[in-house]
């Protein structure tokens, strides 16, 4: 009988080997998508999934072939806010089709996998009890997953929708090497920036990724009735101090727009619907911005 | 060594503790289940793996509650408590490794049971690492005269 000594390596199991398996799955697959770039964010509810939405409708429309990755595995939104809630993935050929959204762009979700928009996502295991061990090990290969195995085809650009805090970035950034670089989202309000300013250290000092630029979401209100605008934040410090300061591309700011909000929240493509709101302007315009930034 | 007695399954958790009916020496075998949890969660099998891996093969397996329609889990059916603990995290052959010759076979099974599987596991073994997928009487020559049976 074999002893625990007799055992040479890990026993026969090649773990290593299935490993980098993953990892050059993942590289062949993304082999035909030239530049991949997250939308991130310390702090939560700034707008980083509208973002994802918006610019890939508007790239979408300069005749980009865009992909959407969700990557907000525990709070999906962008197969709602895209209108593809419905879309089943069915494996053929080593691979899942995405959704396809208006613009053609390409959508995968992990709520596209759970049953109902009340599922929370729970993975299986014989105990919950301490589950914080292993949890966000099963997450990073789900993500690993979502990216190599969806049949993205011929995409310019794959946008990837982060979940809030800045350790997300860390991890995407282990996960993708070749990751182009991050579009950085804050609001206007003082606790937001102060938040948003550790990101971006994070991701330029730490992860060592390219800033592509900073966009200030819900910038002002523009009353619907004699449209005058209105700054939501009246006595925020300057967005674009905050990029200077981190010597980074001010991308835009972005008005609130309650007419925005509902069309995403119906899963229609505001940018399509209302193309010469000031939210739609704003957006086309951090579109030709980053489209020039990443040589599309 | 004989089987002494068995904790679990709880929690994930089961040990099983033999004995040996002369010296009443003990031994025990646990798994752990943070330990096999990870490795699941790696998306790995344990024992290597036969087959490539199924699109999003992790995923779909380690949904608590998958969508209607999802391929129906290999989830824990097995009647032994200990392979059904971790029988997840291994590989599942779908085809065996080696393809025994008749007169190969016929020869194994000649050998007494008490060393059968032992020598079954040495000609496997060498003829894996001589890249051999067919085992006929000439591998099992090559064999005894490479361990000097
Ligand atoms: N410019 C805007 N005008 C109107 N509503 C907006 C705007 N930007 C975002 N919202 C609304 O604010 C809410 C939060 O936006 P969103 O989900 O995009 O934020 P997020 O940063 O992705 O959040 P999380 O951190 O939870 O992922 C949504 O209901 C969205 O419709
Ligand atoms: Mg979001």
């Amino acid at each position: 009988m074999k002893t625990y000594h007799d055992i040479a390596s890990d026993g026969g199991s090649r773990i290593l080997e299935q490993v980098s398996a993953q990892q050059e799955r993942l590289t062949a697959r993304l082999s035909s998508v030239r530049r991949i770039v997250a939308i991130a964010s310390g702090k939560g509810g700034v707008g980083k999934s509208t973002l994802t939405a918006m610019l890939a409708a508007a790239l979408g429309q300069q005749s980009c072939r865009v992909g959407i990755l969700d990557a907000d595995l525990n709070g999906p939104s962008m197969a709602h806010m895209m209108g593809v809630r419905r879309h089943v993935p069915i494996p053929a050929n080593g691979s899942v089709s995405p959704a396809l959204a208006a613009n053609d762009v390409a959508v995968m979700s992990m709520d596209m996998f759970l049953p109902a928009d009340s599922t929370p996502l729970l993975w299986r295991a014989p105990s919950q009890q301490n589950a914080f061990t292993w949890r966000s090990m099963v997450e990073m290969s789900a993500l690993r997953e979502l990216l190599s195995d969806t049949d993205w085809g011929k995409l310019d650009v794959l946008l990837i929708d982060l979940p809030p805090g800045s350790d997300r970035i860390q991890n995407l950034a282990d996960l993708l090497p070749d990751l182009s670089g991050v579009i950085i989202v804050t609001t206007p309000a003082a606790v937001a920036q102060m938040v948003v300013s550790r990101s971006i250290t994070l991701a330029t000092d730490v992860a060592g990724l390219a800033v592509i630029g900073l966009v200030e979401n819900m910038t002002s209100f523009a009353c619907p009735v004699c449209s005058h605008q209105q700054r939501l934040f009246p006595a925020a410090p300057d967005t674009r101090s905050l990029a200077e300061e981190h010597d980074l591309a001010y991308l835009g700011s972005i008005p609130f727009d309650s007419q925005l909000a509902r069309q995403l929240d119906h899963g229609r493509c505001f940018v399509s619907t209302s193309p010469d709101s000031p939210a739609s302007r704003a957006i086309f315009s951090v579109a030709r911005s980053v489209h020039t930034r990443l040589n599309l | 060594m004989g089987l002494s007695e068995t904790h679990g399954p709880f929690d994930g958790t089961l040990s099983i503790v033999y004995e040996c009916p002369v010296c009443s020496h003990r031994i025990a075998m646990l798994t752990n289940r943070a330990e096999t949890q990870m490795v699941r969660s790696l998306g790995v099998k344990i024992g290597g793996r036969q087959t490539e891996a199924e699109p999003m093969e992790t995923l779909r397996s380690s949904l608590a509650v998958p969508r209607d329609g999802e391929p129906e889990q290999a989830a824990s059916r097995s009647k032994c408590p200990f392979t059904g603990v971790v029988s997840e995290a291994f590989a599942a052959p779908e085809t065996p490794e080696f393809e025994w010759m008749p007169e190969a076979k016929a020869r194994i099974e000649a050998i007494p049971p008490f060393i059968r599987e032992m020598v079954q596991q040495n000609v496997e073994e060498y003829a894996r690492q001589h890249g051999y997928r067919r085992i006929d009487e000439a591998v099992m020559d090559e064999v005894k005269g490479a361990l000097g049976m």
